[in-house]
């Protein structure tokens, strides 16, 4: 039996670093602006954020043959449809910066945003 | 399992999936996906140090199952499932060492390997490593709200107690 301090410490320590950890990841966030969309770990489109001059959306079909509408605008990108009961990635709203990836479990897709330069087809619909 | 253990898990079920219920109600203090209260927990927290880990077991699992389908989440279950059996058998092992005044510790090492959980499976899922990012911001949440449903337990543990009736 440890003693009740001894928890305290230990989960107060714990916290002190994820929150440390979480900070740095906002602080750390890139200054990119390429959307990369994944599906099942495989990258199928890139856009650059920054030449998109009209909004656009496009819509992706998942293997299970769910989909996912992508809306893109100068600047961002969001996802404002899914046909999933969860609709979590929806629900993420638009993403502008490295920080957090936009996820849709059910299709398998992650929308990340980075300064990577990969397979750019820039705003081409 | 006597008819008067049947009642009470089922009840306490019961319980769980009420707080469950209107939970899911709450629209979303921030938009990041798992960042959750988890107030029905307060009663799996509870089953495992007064009843042990098989009622616990039986009414989490039970509520997992009739959650997802009240909520219309049936495609999820998978996801909600791994991190809550990770969860579950995780505070299970680290009851041995905790006192009656340390559930609260239970409930926080829960919500951890709960988030560990869900990143993984996510990760697994699409094949995409960076989603990493997500497990210091979903720890801190997390800890606060394992904290928070964890002393709920212990309170009501305290109060419980002295009823003498479970």
């Amino acid at each position: 039996m440890k003693s009740t301090k001894f928890w305290t410490i230990l989960i107060g320590a714990l916290l002190l670093v994820c929150v440390v950890a979480s900070a740095g990841i906002y602080m750390m966030r890139g200054t990119g602006k390429i959307a990369n969309i994944y599906q099942d770990g495989e990258l199928i489109r890139s856009i650059h954020l920054e030449t998109v001059t009209n909004p656009f959306s496009f819509s992706v079909s998942a293997a299970n043959g769910g989909s996912n509408l992508i809306q893109v605008m100068p600047g961002k990108i969001c996802i404002a449809e899914a046909d999933c009961p969860d609709q979590v990635c929806v629900e993420m709203g638009w993403i502008e910066d490295g920080v957090l990836p936009i996820v849709c479990l059910p299709h398998k897709l992650v929308i990340e945003i980075s300064d990577g330069g990969q397979a750019i087809d820039s705003a081409v619909q | 399992m006597s008819a008067k253990q049947l009642t009470r898990d089922a009840l306490l079920c019961a319980i769980a999936l009420t707080i469950f219920m209107i939970e899911a109600q709450i629209p979303a203090l921030v938009p990041i996906p798992g960042v959750k209260l988890g107030l029905a927990n307060i009663v799996t927290v509870f089953a495992i140090f007064v009843y042990g880990s098989k009622d616990a077991l039986a009414i989490l699992l039970v509520r997992v199952v009739l959650g997802s389908i009240f909520s219309g989440q049936i495609t999820t279950i998978l996801y909600s499932l791994a991190g809550g059996l990770l969860c579950f058998c995780v505070v299970v092992l680290i009851r041995k060492i905790l006192t009656e005044r340390q559930i609260w510790v239970a409930s926080v090492v829960g919500a951890i390997f709960h988030n560990i959980g869900q990143v993984l499976v996510a990760m697994l899922i699409t094949s995409t490593w960076r989603l990493v990012v997500y497990l210091p911001i979903l720890m801190v949440s997390g800890i606060l709200a394992g904290l928070f449903t964890g002393l709920c337990a212990q309170f009501l543990y305290g109060k419980l107690k002295n009823l003498r009736q479970f």
